[in-house]
């Protein structure tokens, strides 16, 4: 036990022959900690970089050593998300670097189907081939982009397909917040709000839950509203890990928040509880609700959401009397972001509740963050290629759907009857996790050209001919991050590491060689630098100053609270009543709209969520995180106690679970802390890719239980609109 | 005499492992190796469910059963009594593992040696001033207070005295890390 060489930690590895020194077990002793304490204390150099365990996007210094080591990373103060801390994941997720499971170079797949290393060379001229082959016979509106938004990731990936002519850019939205922000763009013209937590005097959350969806400042809101004394409730299948700061945890049926909204805003408009100055003079529609919600009494709405009708009443009352320092906080994916059938309708009537409340615009009530953002570049050199002025392929035949965000399931459909032919896949694993992998699988597979863009082999990977390596988040620069919040500010995702794995290439690189093997090079005649200085520098910034800074705050622009009476709208006033929602198949305002599927004796609802120490399927294999999962079981399904007891299933058991479309043991933990109808299935398990060998094969993939399917109208991939059967194993 | 604590605030604990995955990230340790454990503990019926989770990781007890049951002295208490292992010293008996009421020693398979919570020794004492440890300012929600338990005015000991803070089995090893439950 003399030992005491480092010859390897996963984090403070040195960039520099980083393959060889991880090939190598060992470990740090005390007194060579201690000495590395002390050694690193004076030398550490400071860079700034963005997050990228989430789509927050957290900034975070870096303190790197003289020797390339990366000792250690601290939240930043300013920045709005991150609010000063981080979370596990943003610690562990560093680790991607050094992964032993990175991509390390361009990979073709071969007859066979098996993946070969090919060069950089051949990859572009081979993928620039097919692009404009594509091009020639059927025109670039048959090519489209998935991308998980990330600072460069958005501007390259947008300007490299309008440069092509195609307007098909798509984010992962159809699995996260499409239905949320679509539902309430019609509503309020506004994609997105902010409930005032910590200043509220009630605040209502819909199955979001800031301490498992971790954004460290909604957090900290979270935690000190409950300090404050704010009336704070939490209406959920499950007691989620925010129920900890909650007065009341409220189980309700999943798939059924929708009429709970109704039955509260018929609590309220029957007894003329509401803010009638405001919906009077900032708002059109109202009288059709009114009328609409005369039907939805509590007593039919306890039958629906196995809420009790005294309890609704009771719930809508005290929200009345909380107003105009109470809403019903703005969700995120969640109960309504992708859920449901009624997921975009029950964001919509989300909206219209809180008008009711008078809240908007007011401390206390729902805000709207202030922004700030870059000006335009003059310097011709970085002129955009035109708008196309196509709308994105199933803006038509979605057509409440968020346009910025993009129907991309319904557009990979369109794939074997030839509609499109080439997919573009950057930082995005949509096969694993937008809906039915087998599906999605079969439609990329069915592509003249698929080509995906990632740090290590995924499901999207597998289906695709080409990949093309990544460097980490840590190893580039980026575009400057701009974040809203009560003070917006610019952030930047700096080079912290040099380059781990010489023939990966950061995505700036990627997408200009790309555009230039395609012979639209004219729109990429600059470096990352030269970008994100003329960027900063039309704010009078430059990127000197926000490498030394990390982050720049705007106060200037900061949020003003006062009643907002003016809204993005056509008429500039809350929408009770939508023309386009009427046209898309659903009533002017908002009634009742069931799920697909109610489950029936027997049966349970499949739902999702994260858990916070994962994001999605992108952190399954980071070897810190999933030790955790290992340790802890935490890819157990959860199943009610009293419906597990009447079952003959105990804590642990091995069972099966199946659906139309899958069947797949795990075990089971057996828990009060969901309600009966539900069986909850983390999101993040379930990787079918050996690639990954941190996470191939633990526990089960919520999607492989759903079928491929899409929100009428809103678009969303209705991932918890499936039913499951459990059983348990050798009963 | 400075002596080492840290109050634990379970009732603003959500369990979220960032002070488990911080540690391991700022100490540079292998992922299964964790200074910090958590228990969980759920009662009631639905809807009326209460949820703890508690962190534990060496209490750094003044009567350390680690430190009485070690056969060549590897662990011992050093200034500030913090609680070490001298890893040179250490022939992996797991003595200590088995004496320590709270189960927070692990045994690294890579070193063979068995490690525990330093409280950020090394930080600690280049910054006196300022002491504090990783889990503390890394956790989301700031439940965890470090400081000294021989100054009444540093903020751990005005808290343990506000918050009625104890150790997690009382008297049991004379523990210094004070829980709110």
């Amino acid at each position: 036990m003399t030992e005491t060489t480092i010859t390897r930690r996963s984090f403070l590895a040195a960039s520099a022959g980083v393959a060889a020194v991880a090939a190598t077990s060992g470990f740090v002793g005390f007194s060579a900690w201690e000495a590395e304490q002390a050694h690193a204390a004076g030398e550490k150099k400071a860079v700034h970089s963005l997050c990228n365990s989430c789509s927050s996007k957290c900034g975070f210094t870096a303190y790197v050593g003289e020797d390339g080591r990366f000792t250690e990373m601290v939240g930043d103060p300013d920045h709005p998300y991150c609010d000063g801390t981080l979370c596990a994941r943003g610690y562990g997720y560093a680790s991607i670097a050094w992964s032993e499971d990175r991509l390390t170079d361009p990979l073709k797949k071969n007859d066979q189907g098996k993946f070969e290393a090919i060069s950089w060379d051949q990859a572009l001229s081979e993928i620039a081939e097919k692009t404009n082959a594509i091009i020639a016979s059927d025109g670039p509106q048959s090519l489209i982009m998935i991308q998980d938004p990330r600072p460069s990731g958005s501007f390259y990936t947008k300007r490299f397909m309008n440069a092509l002519g195609s307007a098909n850019v798509y984010t992962h939205g159809v699995s996260c917040n499409m239905s949320k922000n679509s539902g309430m763009t019609q509503a309020i013209g506004a994609a997105d709000f902010t409930a005032d937590v910590a200043n509220a005097n009630m605040i209502m959350f819909l199955g979001r839950s800031y301490a498992d969806g971790i954004r460290p400042s909604s957090l900290h809101q979270l935690r000190d509203a409950k300090a404050n004394g704010v009336h704070i409730v939490i209406v959920d299948p499950r007691q989620n890990a925010s129920c900890l700061y909650a007065d009341e945890w409220v189980p309700i049926k999943p798939g059924t928040d929708l009429a709970l909204i109704l039955a509260m805003a018929h609590v309220l408009i029957k007894d003329g509880k509401y803010d009638a100055d405001y919906i009077a003079n900032y708002t059109v529609g109202f009288e059709d609700w009114a009328q609409r919600v005369q039907e939805y009494t509590p007593e039919w709405a306890a039958e629906i959401t196995g809420i009790p009708a005294e309890t609704i009443e009771r719930l809508a009352n005290e929200m009345w009397e909380a107003a105009p320092k109470a809403c019903i906080e703005q969700g995120w994916r969640a109960a309504f972001g992708c859920a449901h059938q009624n997921s975009g309708e029950t964001a919509r009537a989300l909206c219209l509740f809180n008008t009711l409340l008078g809240c908007w615009g007011i401390e206390g009530g729902a805000y709207f963050p202030a922004s700030a953002s870059a000006g335009k570049l003059t310097d011709p050199k970085f002129a955009a290629p035109a708008a196309p002025a196509e709308k994105i392929i199933g803006q038509a035949e979605y057509p409440v759907s968020s346009g910025g965000m993009g129907v991309s399931t319904f557009a990979l459909s369109t794939i074997p009857e030839g509609r499109v032919k080439g997919v573009f896949f950057y930082q995005s694993n949509c096969v694993a996790g937008y809906s039915n992998p087998a599906q999605l699988s079969e439609f990329v597979q069915a592509a003249e050209l698929s080509v995906a863009i990632d740090v290590q082999m995924t499901e999207t990977c597998q289906a695709c001919q080409y990949v093309l390596p990544d460097t980490s988040y840590l190893e580039r620069l980026e575009v400057p991050e701009f974040v809203g919040g009560k003070i917006p500010v610019v952030s930047l995702r700096d080079r912290v590491l040099e380059k781990i794995h010489p023939n990966t290439k950061p995505v700036d690189e990627i997408f200009t060689e790309l555009a230039n093997a395609c012979g639209v090079g004219q729109y990429f005649q600059f470096t990352i630098d030269e970008l994100a200085d003329a960027q900063l520098q039309t704010i009078g910034l430059s990127l000197d100053e926000l490498r030394e800074k990390g982050t720049i705050t705007f106060p200037e622009k900061a949020l003003k609270y006062g009643l907002k009476t003016t809204w993005n709208t056509a008429d500039k006033k809350v929408h009770f009543t939508s023309d386009a929602c009427v046209a898309a198949g659903f009533p002017a305002s908002p009634g009742w709209l069931e799920p697909l599927v109610m489950p029936g004796e027997g049966q349970f609802r499949l739902v999702g969520g994260k858990q916070a120490i994962h994001t999605h399927t992108q952190t399954a294999n980071i070897e810190p995180l999933m030790a955790i999962t290992k340790m802890y079981g935490l890819e157990r399904i959860w199943m009610n106690a009293d419906v597990a007891a009447s079952m003959g299933i105990e804590d642990g058991d091995e069972v099966e679970v199946s659906s139309d479309t899958h069947t797949g043991r795990t075990r089971v933990k057996v828990t009060q802390r969901i309600e009966p109808t539900s069986i909850y299935l983390p999101s993040h398990y379930g990787c079918s890719v050996p690639e990954q060998r941190t996470a191939y094969n633990v526990g089960l993939r919520q999607m492989d239980f759903v079928p491929f399917h899409i929100e009428p109208g809103y678009g969303g991939t209705m991932s918890q609109e499936t039913l499951v059967t459990v059983k348990k194993v050798g009963a | 005499m400075t002596r080492y604590g840290m109050l634990i605030d379970t009732t603003n604990c959500i369990g979220c492992f960032a002070c488990r995955t911080a540690c391991q990230r700022q100490n540079g340790q292998d992922p299964e190796v964790d200074y910090i454990r958590y228990e969980e503990r759920e009662t009631g019926t639905l809807p009326f469910v209460h949820h703890e989770t508690v962190p534990l990781q060496c209490m750094h007890c003044e009567d350390a059963p680690c430190v009485h049951v070690c056969p060549t002295g590897a662990s011992y208490i050093a200034e500030g009594g913090v609680v070490k292992v001298d890893e040179s010293k250490c022939i992996g008996c797991r003595y200590c593992m088995a004496a320590c009421p709270y189960q927070v020693r692990v045994h690294n398979k890579v070193s063979g040696a068995v490690e525990k919570c330093k409280f950020c020794h090394a930080w600690v004492y280049e910054h006196p001033e300022t002491p504090s440890n990783t889990c503390v300012t890394a956790c989301v929600t700031g439940c965890r207070i470090f400081g000294d338990l021989d100054d009444p005015n540093s903020e751990l000991s005005r808290a343990i005295v506000e918050k009625n803070a104890l150790p997690i089995a009382g008297d049991l090893t004379k523990a210094k890390i004070f829980y709110v439950r």
